[in-house]
């Protein structure tokens, strides 16, 4: 089940690479410690058999921003963090403007400010590299399960396959786990790897 | 524009209230008696410049309504004379050459207080 070839692939997931590098350069900058991130994974999944545990989304309950681009291709982009552990990144992220216990007021607005951040930052390198323009929704930012969060996305593409590209954030300092994750609907499929063979036949 | 002791006007568009509370809280760190205004959308921040007019301006970029890059563009042609730093998440470079060609700073977010001495370096330089 997977129309990508090799190098298609190889090529998709360098360029994740470095976007998501892009992401934990303006993360790192954000919560004042470093980010590091793992092996990006990229594939294709039946949209029946996308959840949590496969892949690999540790948490029963996160925070999540949620945000769609459009353009050559549509893709829905999502920041996840455990739930207790996006308070703390809030708190982090405005420092001594507001106090620990008015946190929570702001916790809605700044994941929303967060997540647009992370996730144009990743997105916009990739769309600078496969030379194309992509235009971003407003954040938006629920928390809940993550089964359900994903089955959300995945009911509203309404698609029979998605092409998934995450990666794991893990934040030393707060040893908190976050994740970057992009739906792909199928029907994108055909334009992302257009995308991405003019850019092989440039290398 | 008042110039008078140094104070300048700075107007902040930006449709996420924290980065405009961040915004402020470093400007105001560097320069306490500067006046600063703040819209939530290009188009109030349109209506914001011919009643108020700002020294200078940041703008956000994905906001509801006009993008800023728009209302950043309308400013400029009815104001030349305000300075104006894009601070937008979205990095693509369609938008960075945008900025370029309306004379105005593009910087990335996020908002710290190295992104906002960017801009304010940028307002404070002469052209």
């Amino acid at each position: 089940m997977n129309p990508l070839s090799e190098l298609q692939l190889d090529t998709l997931t360098e360029i994740f690479n470095i976007g998501a590098g892009r992401a934990a350069s303006s993360l790192s900058e954000i919560v004042g410690d470093q980010v590091k991130l793992s092996v990006p994974r990229v594939q294709l999944y039946k949209s029946s058999d996308i959840n949590a545990e496969v892949l690999s989304l540790n948490g029963l309950r996160v925070g999540a921003v949620k945000q769609s681009f459009s353009g050559p291709f549509d893709a829905d982009a999502m920041l996840l963090f455990t739930e207790e552990r996006a308070m703390e990144i809030v708190h982090d992220m405005m420092g001594s403007q507001v106090a620990i216990e008015d946190v929570a007021e702001f916790e809605q607005e700044a994941m929303c400010e967060l997540g647009n951040i992370i996730l144009n930052a990743c997105l916009s390198s990739m769309a600078d590299m496969l030379d194309l323009s992509l235009d971003s929704s407003l954040p938006i930012y629920s928390v809940g399960a993550t089964d359900l969060i994903l089955s959300q996305i995945v009911s509203e593409a309404d698609q029979p396959v998605m092409l998934v590209l995450h990666i794991d954030l893990a934040i030393e300092k707060h040893l908190s786990q976050g994740y970057l994750v992009f739906l792909l609907s199928s029907s994108s499929l055909r334009e992302l790897l257009a995308h991405i063979d003019r850019f092989i036949s440039r290398i | 524009m008042p110039h008078r002791n140094n104070i300048r006007t700075l107007l902040i568009v930006d449709d996420s209230r924290v980065s405009r509370m961040m915004i402020r809280t470093f400007v105001l760190a560097k320069h306490p008696q500067w006046i600063i205004i703040e819209a939530a959308s290009g188009n109030e921040a349109l209506e914001i410049v011919d009643r108020d007019t700002p020294n200078y301006c940041t703008m956000d970029i994905n906001m509801p309504g006009i993008i800023g890059t728009e209302a950043a563009a309308q400013i400029l042609a009815k104001y030349p004379g305000i300075r104006v730093a894009i601070f937008s998440a979205n990095i693509q470079e369609s938008h960075q050459t945008r900025a370029a060609t309306l004379g105005a700073k593009f910087v990335a977010k996020p908002v710290t207080e190295r992104t906002v001495a960017l801009a304010l370096d940028f307002f404070e330089s002469q052209t």
